[in-house]
């Protein structure tokens, strides 16, 4: 099978000395649905950042798509991984939902033409069609996640990375996203504490903790591990007891 | 919440809406320059009468203009009553030991006429385009990149602070806050806009790794197309004529 991710002895340590990840290895393969848990501050967000160079580790080396991440390499890569962050309103920093969901296309040169088509598939991807002149501060909390799903589709990405997509989301759209991603068949890395969410969709969990990979493997194995989840502060989920 | 939507009339039918965005900010930015600069008190009111004329015309309620522009006229009022009371000149009226002189009035009549005629001409020009398609025309005009992203994220983000605040205000109040004038108030709103600050960065943060994972590349890529026809031109060519003739013969003086 073929990698889209390989990181090897990656370190990284914050500006104010906070040493965030240490040696992390890790492959993961083209296609598969990986879930990246683990406490608060366990580096889960560092990593991900890691990934689409956003951050530069301070050892080790980060290959995407058989592309190391350096300058040279940066505007294909953000082309190709495309992260989803936790809050929309972070996500979602034009005037209309149309800026938005093109502003990735229209940053990597695609014609005006091409850029509509990309902001209509993408809308319709996630069930958003006709918002595309709504201002994305009149939107719902799900109506703004779903569209910051849209702004990275339209990229047509090749690994998608979701930073706990299902924090503030109702019932129903939890729901609806977690259908969602099961039907979208790409690489995706999903961050986050909702475990019930890696168990239903994931083929492979990763549990983070104090930056380092503490076990890595199948998601209803390590999930129902009752002493390992909770000596990393974590719980096993409800379906898994 | 009551939020600051100066757009909020931009779906409306009028000529001015029709405008093309880049021609019509471009003229009536002159049209402004032009009202700020007039000298006599008979100009400064037939550039109020343009002003009042455009607005009619665009049909944004006149309620609405005066909510937006009360803290103008508030300024201009206290500023008027300054100058009619300190500037030197022939006496027109005395109260007390106040003197209001002739020279005066005229001087605070002229500054009032200016600012609230200037003030005015902005809904014309901003309140007839959504805010967004503004933006897109001052990109297209040349204006600084910079300065139009800037007015964006002020615009995309001033609604959130907005929220924030009162998030935080609710949070305050329910902790049983209330606002008096005290040291002690003035000290827990200090301390609610550092927070404000503080989290304003931390979302600047956010929003930059936001839009680099997006390719962003310090540049706006402004995909609207903009035409110009004929119409667009003759509003154009009106509104510059006016703006000159109010201050033509100043020139050849």
């Amino acid at each position: 099978m073929k990698k889209a991710i390989k990181i090897r002895e990656l370190e990284y340590i914050y500006p104010d000395g906070t040493k965030a990840l240490k040696g992390i290895n890790l492959d993961i393969h083209r296609d598969e649905c990986v879930g990246l848990i683990g406490p608060n501050g366990a580096g889960k967000s560092t990593l991900l950042l890691h990934l689409n160079g956003i951050l530069r580790g301070t050892k080790g080396s980060v290959e995407v798509l058989g592309m190391e991440v350096k300058d040279e390499n940066l505007v294909k890569i953000r082309q190709k991984v495309a992260i989803v962050f936790q809050e929309p309103d972070d996500q979602l920093f034009m005037p209309t939902v149309f800026d938005d969901v093109g502003f990735g296309p229209s940053n990597f040169g695609y014609p005006k033409e091409k850029v509509k088509e990309k902001v209509k598939k993408a809308l319709e991807q996630v069930g958003m069609e006709g918002y595309e002149d709504r201002c994305s501060h009149h939107l719902s909390l799900g109506e703004k996640k779903k569209i910051s799903i849209a702004t990275v589709l339209s990229m047509e990405p090749e690994i998608l990375i979701l930073d706990e997509p299902t924090i503030s989301l109702d019932p129903r759209g939890r729901r609806e996203l977690i259908e969602f991603l099961k039907n979208l068949s790409i690489t995706k890395i999903i961050a986050g504490h909702d475990l019930e969410l890696i168990v239903e969709i994931c083929s492979r969990v990763i549990l983070l903790d104090e930056g380092k990979i503490v076990t890595n493997g199948d998601p209803r194995g390590v999930l129902s591990n009752k002493s390992l989840m909770e000596s990393h502060g974590l719980e096993v989920p409800l379906s898994l007891r | 919440m009551h939020l600051p939507e100066i757009d909020k009339f931009a779906h409306l039918k009028s000529p001015i809406h029709s405008w093309d965005p880049r021609v019509k900010i471009i003229s009536i930015s002159i049209l402004i320059f032009s009202v700020a600069l007039v000298r006599d008190f008979q100009r400064a009111l037939l550039g109020l009468c343009l002003a009042i004329a455009l607005i009619f015309l665009c049909r944004i309620p006149f309620s609405f203009v005066f909510l937006h522009l009360r803290w103008v006229l508030l300024f201009t009022l206290v500023l008027s009553v300054t100058l009619f009371l300190t500037v030197p000149g022939d006496l027109l009226l005395r109260l007390a030991f106040l003197s209001v002189s002739r020279e005066g009035v005229n001087l605070g009549l002229l500054i009032s006429l200016r600012a609230v005629s200037a003030a005015l001409l902005v809904f014309p020009m901003m309140g007839t385009t959504k805010f967004n398609l503004s933006l897109k025309a001052l990109e297209k005009i040349k204006v600084p990149d910079k300065l139009v992203q800037l007015l964006m994220f002020t615009y995309r983000y001033i609604f959130l602070f907005m929220d924030e605040e009162k998030r935080i205000s609710i949070a305050a109040n329910s902790r049983g806050w209330v606002k008096r004038t005290d040291f002690s108030t003035l000290k827990t709103i200090g301390s609610i806009a550092g927070m404000l600050l503080v989290r304003s960065f931390e979302r600047t943060e956010r929003i930059r790794d936001a839009m680099f994972s997006r390719g962003y590349n310090g540049r706006l890529n402004v995909l609207d197309e903009f035409t110009l026809n004929l119409r667009d031109l003759i509003k154009t060519s009106l509104v510059i004529a006016f703006a000159l003739m109010l201050n033509f013969p100043w020139w050849i003086k």
